[in-house]
C-alpha cells in the first residue's frame, strides 16, 4: 500500500478507535475504567451494563423517551416539508419570498437565541416536562422545507398538471402524485431530521425539569454529572445506545446524509 | 402555478412562526426587560441596561475571549487536517467509500456521546492517563487543570469536526474537470504543485465556506462545557452559550440571558456580512444567508 494509503488507514483507526472503547468499556466488567492497556484486551466481557439499563436506571427510560420523541417528531417533519416545499415550488403568492429569506436565515441562525422565550412561552402554555414540548420545536425547523422547496422544483410539474386536468382535487395531487414521487427528497429530509432529532440537547435540556421526562443526550449528560464516583461503564453502555441508531441510519443513508449535509442541515 | 392562498404551507408556517420567529422577536423584546420567572410581578422595562451590562461585565468579556482563543487555536488545525484528508481521500483508487464512511462517521453522532467518551479517556483513572502511566509518566489532570482543559476541549472539537470539513472540501474536489488535472500532468506539474495552482484555487470558496461556518460553530459551544467542565476550572472554559445559560437557568436573570442571545446573534450575523464580502456564493447553497 502506497504512504498515502496508510496515512488514510492511521486517519481511520482514529476516528472509530474512540467508540469501539466505548463499546469496549460498555461491555466491560465493573464500573471503573480499564487503567493499564492490558486491560483492554485481558478484561472480560459481559452484558451486564445492558441488562441494568433495560431493568433499573433511568437510561433505559431516557432512550424510550428519545424513541417516542423522535419517532412522532421525524414523520410530522417529513409530512411538513413535503406540504410547504410543495407549496413554495408550486404556487406563487404575496410574501412567499420573505418567507424564503426568513427560513433561509433561520437555518444559519444561532438557535439559542430562541431558548429562553420557549421555555417562558411552554412555561405558560404547561408544555414544560411534555412529550408536545419536547417535539413542537422541531417542527419549525426550516431544513426540510427548503430542501424540499429545491426539490419540487427540479421535479417537472407536467404529471400535476395532467392530474388537474383530469379534475383530480389539489389534495388528492398531493397524496397520490407528488408524495409519491417524493421518495428520495424526503429520505434526505427524514433522515436529517433524525439526527437532529435523536441528539438534540439544549432545548430538551431546557424543556424538561423531571428525570421521567429527560431524552437520552440530557439523561446521559446529567447522569454523568452524578456528585459521587460516576458509573462509567452504565455511561458507556447508556452512549453506545444512543450511538447504535446513528450507526445504522448511517449505513443505511450514508448518501442521504452527506446530502443533506451539503445543502446545510446538521449546523 | 396557481395564485390562491396555499394550504400546504400553513401547517409548517404556523410551526415556525409560534416556534421559531416568534420566540425570536420576543428575545429582543426581552432583552429590554428585567425579568425572573420566580417573580413575575417584577418584571419591568430597563431599557439597553442589560447590554450596558453584559459590555461592563468581566464575565462576558472573558466568555468572548475564550471563543476566541477556540477559533485561533482550532480553526488552523482542523482545516489542515481535513484538507489532508480529502487530497487523500480523492486521490485514493480503490477503497475511498470504507475510508470516507470511518472518517465521516463521528460528525454524525451525538456531541453528548463524543463529549462522554472523551471525558472517560481524559479521566484521572482513563485511558490516557493510563497509558502515561504504563510510560512511567505522571498522570495529567486533563480537565482539571485551568491551562489545559480549553486545550483538551479544543483538541476533542478538532477530532469531532475533521470529518465532516473533509467531505465539504471533498464534494468540492471532485467537482474539479479531470482533464484539467490531466492537462497539468502533461504540462510536467509534479503533484504539489497541481495541488497549489490548480486545486487550492478550485476549492477555494469552500474553504472559505469552512472558515466561516467553524467560525460560527465555535461562538455556539456549549454541549462539550456543559459535560465535561461546567464552564471551570476557574472559568477556563466558559463559553459564550455557557455563560447564556447559566445566566438564565441558574440566576433566572432571563432578560439578561436574552441581551446576551442577541450579542451573539449580532456577532454571527457580523460574521456573515464579513463573509459576503469575500464570497459572492457560498458552495452549500441552502447554508448561504
Amino acid at each position: 500500500m502506497s504512504r498515502a494509503g496508510w496515512a488514510l488507514v492511521a486517519i481511520a483507526v482514529l476516528s472509530i478507535a474512540p467508540l469501539i472503547y466505548m463499546a469496549r468499556v460498555s461491555l466491560g466488567v465493573g464500573s471503573s475504567l480499564p487503567i493499564a492497556p492490558s486491560d483492554w484486551w485481558t478484561g472480560g466481557l459481559t452484558l451486564d451494563h445492558y441488562r441494568a439499563l433495560v431493568s433499573g436506571s433511568g437510561i433505559g427510560r431516557f432512550a424510550i423517551n428519545s424513541l417516542i420523541v423522535t419517532g412522532i417528531a421525524v414523520p410530522l417533519q417529513i409530512l411538513l416539508s413535503a406540504a410547504a416545499g410543495h407549496a413554495l415550488a408550486r404556487s406563487r403568492f404575496a410574501g412567499k419570498g420573505v418567507t424564503l429569506g426568513l427560513a433561509t436565515a433561520f437555518l444559519i441562525l444561532p438557535r439559542q437565541v430562541t431558548l429562553v422565550p420557549l421555555y417562558l412561552l411552554f412555561a405558560k402554555l404547561g408544555l414544560l416536562d411534555t412529550y408536545a414540548g419536547l417535539i413542537l420545536p422541531h417542527l419549525a425547523d426550516p431544513f426540510g422545507v427548503l430542501f424540499m422547496a429545491h426539490y419540487y422544483q427540479t421535479l417537472s410539474p407536467e404529471l400535476e398538471e395532467a392530474a388537474r386536468t383530469d379534475g383530480l382535487s389539489p389534495r388528492a395531487i398531493f397524496w397520490r402524485i407528488v408524495l409519491p414521487l417524493s421518495g428520495p427528497g424526503l429520505a434526505v429530509v427524514g433522515v436529517n431530521g433524525f439526527l437532529t432529532t435523536w441528539n438534540s440537547f439544549l432545548h430538551p435540556l431546557v424543556l424538561t425539569t423531571s428525570e421521567s421526562m429527560r431524552t437520552l443526550p440530557v439523561g446521559l449528560a446529567l447522569f454523568a454529572q452524578a456528585e459521587h464516583s460516576v458509573d462509567w461503564g452504565a455511561l458507556l453502555a447508556g452512549s453506545t445506545l444512543a450511538t447504535a441508531p446513528v450507526l445504522l441510519a448511517f449505513l443505511l443513508f450514508q448518501r442521504q446524509i452527506v446530502e443533506g449535509l451539503l445543502q446545510g442541515s446538521g449546523r | 402555478m396557481s395564485s390562491r392562498p396555499v394550504p400546504g404551507l400553513l401547517p409548517w408556517f404556523a410551526c415556525f412562526a409560534v416556534f421559531g420567529l416568534i420566540p425570536l422577536l420576543a428575545a429582543l423584546v426581552l432583552s429590554f426587560y428585567s425579568m425572573n420567572p420566580l417573580r413575575p410581578d417584577l418584571t419591568h422595562w430597563i431599557g439597553a441596561s442589560n447590554y450596558a451590562r453584559a459590555i461592563g461585565s468581566p464575565a462576558f468579556w472573558h466568555a468572548l475571549r475564550t471563543t476566541g482563543i477556540f477559533v485561533v487555536g482550532t480553526l488552523p488545525v482542523t482545516l489542515i487536517l481535513s484538507y489532508i484528508v480529502a487530497a487523500l481521500l480523492g486521490r485514493l483508487r480503490r477503497g475511498e467509500a470504507l475510508f470516507r464512511a470511518a472518517i465521516f462517521f463521528p460528525a454524525t453522532l451525538s456531541m453528548v456521546v463524543i463529549s462522554l467518551v472523551f471525558k472517560s479517556l481524559y479521566a484521572e483513572q482513563g485511558l490516557l492517563n493510563g497509558w502515561l502511566a504504563a510510560l512511567g509518566f505522571p498522570r495529567i489532570h486533563w480537565l482539571q487543570d485551568p491551562r489545559l482543559a480549553l486545550p483538551s476541549i479544543m483538541a476533542m472539537d478538532v477530532w469531532a469536526s475533521v470529518g465532516y470539513y473533509a467531505i465539504l472540501i471533498l464534494a468540492a474536489r471532485k467537482t474539479l474537470p479531470l482533464e484539467q488535472l490531466e492537462a497539468a500532468r502533461l504540462e510536467g506539474l509534479r503533484p504539489l504543485q497541481v495541488e497549489r495552482r490548480i486545486v487550492l484555487p478550485h476549492v477555494k470558496p469552500v474553504i472559505l465556506f469552512v472558515v466561516l461556518l467553524n467560525t460560527i460553530r465555535s461562538f455556539q459551544i456549549f454541549i462539550e462545557v456543559f459535560v465535561l467542565t461546567r464552564g471551570g476550572p476557574l472559568d477556563s472554559t466558559l463559553t459564550l452559550v455557557y455563560h447564556l445559560y447559566e445566566r438564565a437557568f441558574y440566576h433566572f436573570e432571563m432578560g439578561y440571558a436574552c441581551a446576551i442571545a442577541y450579542i451573539l446573534l449580532a456577532l454571527v450575523g457580523g460574521i456573515l456580512l464579513l463573509q459576503r464580502r469575500f464570497l459572492s456564493r457560498s458552495p452549500a447553497g441552502a447554508a448561504a444567508p
